[in-house]
């Protein structure tokens, strides 16, 4: 298992980052120009540097929880966070990779992790901190434009509206993210016939009714955290999918309750089941300071979450009415074959576009990481997750390789059948990647963004660029900021920037931050994991 | 400055800790004894009165939680002084495991079913719940099971404009797979299914297992121990949790405390036929042994236990409390019967663990 590429974002000194909600009273005190490091949030170290210590918790835990970590400190127990994705996580701890590691799991759910064989075996006691269900929050103009200024409507209504092509909304990519996940879940639920849990054969059924709720989805990401800080910097939807704890914290949004039903997180803290005596001792009174009256009462005006004990009743920014709560697949196979549906049918495909350096640097094992790096996205990893984040059906993939001049651009078309034929063809076109000559990176980046308009409008372009070290040749930062800035607002697509080597952070950030994208650190981890990573923003 | 008062605090922790174990070699410091108990009994023992209670027999009881079947099969007892899970079977079973000789049942629990008035109401009108006469209400498990396997849906019982959901009409309960008060069910819609008797032989199981297992899995995903669910029905109501299988106890243990998480809406259902739940403790070391014995005997303890609800040898207790907060209990429950011996059970949970297995072909290539 790899760790979890680092991100560092504009300018900053090199914080280790993984995607999270940043906590809304800290966005004005750190500015704008550290937006971006917002949208990506501070994460705690990689595994390798954690040191036992026996008075400290060691937490593995989602980025959506980023936010009670300051209020940890008052716990009287000392505690250490270490931040990964929901499915990466899940599968660290059902094979046994969190053991020994870690003391303690903290993700926004362990539904997904807990139909993981051998997952349940880890875990020991489940306590729930919190809760927050996954809704859909619309500006406010177009909520009255639906009729649904007064936050009712059931997923039904919101189908239709979609597929009549009313409004259109951004969400978290549920392969990587579970706010995406527990509403592709609520959705399916919902729109399926069946009163039960959904199993394989009817999510078949309801996919071409998904199909036609995500036709209006025009924004992804891969984590809610930035979905909610893209959608507040540059808008370019109706609403967004996300926690209710996350809308709550946004200005100038209806939120709609969804009468048929919703999935909540639930946010159980976990104690491994291999964690010793001391840690079990440590895990108990935080947990039970966590749900003490005073500190619920805190979660829930702090952060909008819902309490998780009887004792304090949830403020009336909750809505009035008890939301009904949807059934939960309760075998991997239905879960896993949502996702699927998701990705290959219903989702809006992807058309990725990867920028490529191949300059003299990348000579040797740099090359090679690359070559490996696209080559686990196509099918290599065979890990769900690694499954998910490969390239699917229906997605476009140019290659645009670059070094002292723009390469050859190849265009890789996946059908909407097998996608193994092609998934080889770019197998083999990644392992014939060679590395010479100077470092052109904005010519490169002018390539795809050029290429990006004969793109099909019907598909979700995206732009990763690549490169290990400063612009040597053709054109500058300045010309490509001119050449953006010349497209039409509304098909400039987003850069997702991968820093290796000696990248130059300063100005990768400046891309980043021009076209909304975001920016990832594999110069201390692996380029296949800032990879796999960034499929969930593509 | 800030790493000489890291320094600073780093002595002093060091001198408590010294200090500390000055203090436990020397003065009777409280032993700590460890286990694993299932989830609802675990505000017991978090109770101070209770912690005071053991402490004064020089014992501090630390305990973790874990549904019943994982005590009984996965959870690594070496690590504990002692199991208490919540049913005599899988108790046995740890017994026999471990080559125990003692078992100590000190209190016991029938099951019960948590709902909302409404929802009663609705469940009245379409013949499943009536009034027993003496004081508190029946859910017929029998007329329940037809109506799941009809798959009827809340939003087409006659009348029912309160709780119009396109939901199934399905107890919410834990995991059958890990959790005690599943089991129990379990026990009670197999006796059902298996024409009113008990379920003795291997052979009437794979029929029985087949009329209940959708019951369970229909509901979808399910949590792991018993407390999840119930809090969920105190926390979110209705809309996650319309009525859910629970232990008596749990619901009076609330109702006792007054805390207010039992609202007037809420109901308490006995089902027809019931099961009772004896929570039982397996001890692996003479300290575990004191512990049991002390749940058991020890006056104090049995009166806090009546206070959370459980039903103890001291009848009196339970009804004096259930009295004073005008329970709508069964002082004496007609309708119970036996769970199946352990590997019946055990036959009946794998299975419906094998049906939960034919939709888990893993999806991705080589996974798990």
């Amino acid at each position: 298992m790899t760790a979890p590429p680092r991100r560092i974002t504009l300018g900053a000194a090199r914080r280790p980052v993984t995607a999270g909600r940043p906590r809304p009273v800290r966005r004005p005190l750190l500015g704008p120009v550290l937006a971006l490091a917002l949208v990506l949030g501070l994460a705690g170290c990689g595994p390798d540097d954690i040191g036992d210590d026996p008075d400290t918790l060691r937490i593995l835990a989602g980025s959506e929880v980023k936010d009670l970590e300051p209020m940890l400190a008052r716990s009287g127990v000392k505690v250490k966070i270490s931040y990964t994705g929901t499915l990466d996580g899940a599968e660290q701890v059902a094979g046994g990779g969190a053991d020994g590691k870690y003391d303690a799991v903290w993700f926004s759910s362990n539904r997904y992790l807990s139909l993981i064989d051998g997952a349940s075996a880890r875990l020991s006691t489940q306590t729930k901190i919190m809760a927050s269900p996954v809704l859909l929050g619309l500006n406010a103009a177009k909520a009255r434009e639906l009729g649904w200024q007064d936050g009712k409507a059931t997923w039904e209504q919101i189908a239709t509206a979609a597929r009549e092509g009313r409004f259109t909304f951004g969400m978290a990519n549920p392969a990587s993210s579970n706010s995406g996940f527990s509403a592709l879940v609520g959705v399916a639920a919902a729109l399926s016939d069946a009163g039960e849990a959904l199993d394989a054969a009817q999510v078949s059924a309801v996919t071409p009714e998904l199909k036609e709720f995500f036709s209006a989805q025009r924004l992804t990401a891969g984590s809610s955290g930035w979905l909610a800080d893209a959608y507040t910097r540059q808008g370019g939807v109706d609403g967004i999918v996300n926690y209710e704890s996350v809308l709550l914290g946004m200005k100038g949004l209806t939120l709609v309750y969804p009468g048929d039903g919703v999935v909540t997180a639930d946010y159980p803290l976990t104690l491994l089941a291999s964690a010793p005596p001391e840690k079990r001792e440590l895990y108990g009174k935080l947990t039970a300071w966590l749900r003490t009256p005073d500190t619920q009462r805190e979660i829930m005006t702090t952060t909008h979450r819902r309490p998780a004990v009887p004792e304090v009743r949830p403020g009336p920014e909750f809505g009035p009415a008890p939301l009904l709560e949807l059934p939960f697949p309760n075998r991997r196979a239905a879960a896993d074959r949502l996702i699927t549906a998701y990705l290959d049918e219903a989702r809006v495909p992807a058309h990725a576009l990867f920028v490529l350096d191949t300059s003299g640097s990348m000579q040797g094992e740099r090359i090679e990481a690359l070559r490996e790096a696209l080559v686990m996205l196509t099918g290599a990893d065979r890990s769900a997750s690694g499954t998910f984040s490969r390239f699917r059906s229906r997605e476009t993939v140019t290659m645009i390789p670059f070094s002292g001049g723009v390469g050859t651009s190849r265009t890789f078309k996946l059908p909407e059948g097998d996608p193994g034929p092609v998934l080889e063809e770019i197998k083999g076109y990644a392992e014939g990647l060679g590395a010479d000559g100077g470092t052109a990176i904005y010519d490169g980046l002018r390539a795809a963004y050029s290429e990006s308009l004969r793109a099909d409008p019907k598909h979700y372009t995206s732009v990763v660029l690549m490169t290990d070290g400063e612009n040597t040749d053709g054109a500058s930062f300045e010309d490509f900021r001119r050449l953006y800035e010349m497209l039409p607002a509304g098909i400039r697509p987003r850069t997702f920037v991968v820093l290796f080597g000696e990248s130059d952070v300063e100005e990768m950030n400046k891309v980043a931050e021009l076209t909304g994208g975001a920016v990832f650190d594999a110069r201390d981890s692996s380029l296949a994991a800032a990879f796999k990573e960034i499929r969930g923003y593509q | 400055m800030r790493r000489s008062i890291g320094i600073a605090l780093a002595l002093l922790l060091g001198a408590a800790v010294v200090v500390a174990v000055v203090l436990g070699n020397g003065a009777g410091d409280p032993a700590i004894v460890r286990g694993v108990i299932g989830s609802e009994k675990k505000p017991f023992f978090d109770d101070p009165r209770v912690r005071a209670a053991f402490e004064k027999h020089g014992l501090r009881v630390e305990a973790d939680t874990a549904g019943s079947r994982q005590i009984a099969t996965e959870v690594n007892l070496d690590d504990y002084a002692f199991a208490f899970p919540s049913s005599l079977p899988a108790a046995e079973k740890i017994r026999k495991d471990r080559g125990v000789t003692r078992l100590f049942s000190p209190f016991h629990s029938p099951m019960a079913v948590a709902t909302f008035e409404p929802i009663a109401d609705v469940l009245a009108r379409a013949g499943l719940v009536r009034d027993s006469g003496r004081g508190y209400q029946v859910l017929d498990i029998a007329g329940y099971l037809d109506l799941a396997a009809k798959g009827t849906r809340w939003d087409e019982l006659p009348g029912n404009t309160s709780y119009p959901a396109r939901k199934r009409v399905l107890l919410t309960t834990t995991d059958v797979r890990t959790s005690n008060s599943a089991a129990m069910y379990l026990a009670m819609t197999s006796y059902v299914a298996n024409g009113e008797d008990v379920v003795t032989t291997a052979a009437q199981v794979p029929e029985v297992a087949g009329r209940i297992a959708p019951v369970f899995l229909d509901q979808g995903y399910s949590q792991s121990s018993t407390e999840a669910p119930f809090e969920d029905y105190l926390v979110m109501g209705s809309g996650k949790t319309p009525m859910v299988v629970v232990y008596e106890a749990q619901y009076l243990s609330r109702l006792f405390a007054g805390d207010g998480s039992i609202t007037p809406e809420m109901r308490l259902l006995y089902p027809s036929p019931t099961v009772l739940s004896k929570h039982t403790l397996v001890p692996f070391t003479e300290q575990a042994n004191e512990v049991g014995r002390l749940l058991t005997e020890d006056p104090e303890l049995r009166g806090l236990a009546a206070q959370y609800g459980f039903r103890t040898a001291d009848p009196e207790a339970f009804t004096d409390l259930a009295a004073r907060h005008r329970a709508p209990i069964a002082r004496d429950l007609v309708d119970v019967v036996e769970p199946p011996a352990y590997d019946r059970m055990e036959q009946l949970i794998t299975a419906i663990e094998r049906l939960y297995a034919d939709g888990a072909v893993p999806q991705a290539e080589g996974g798990s």
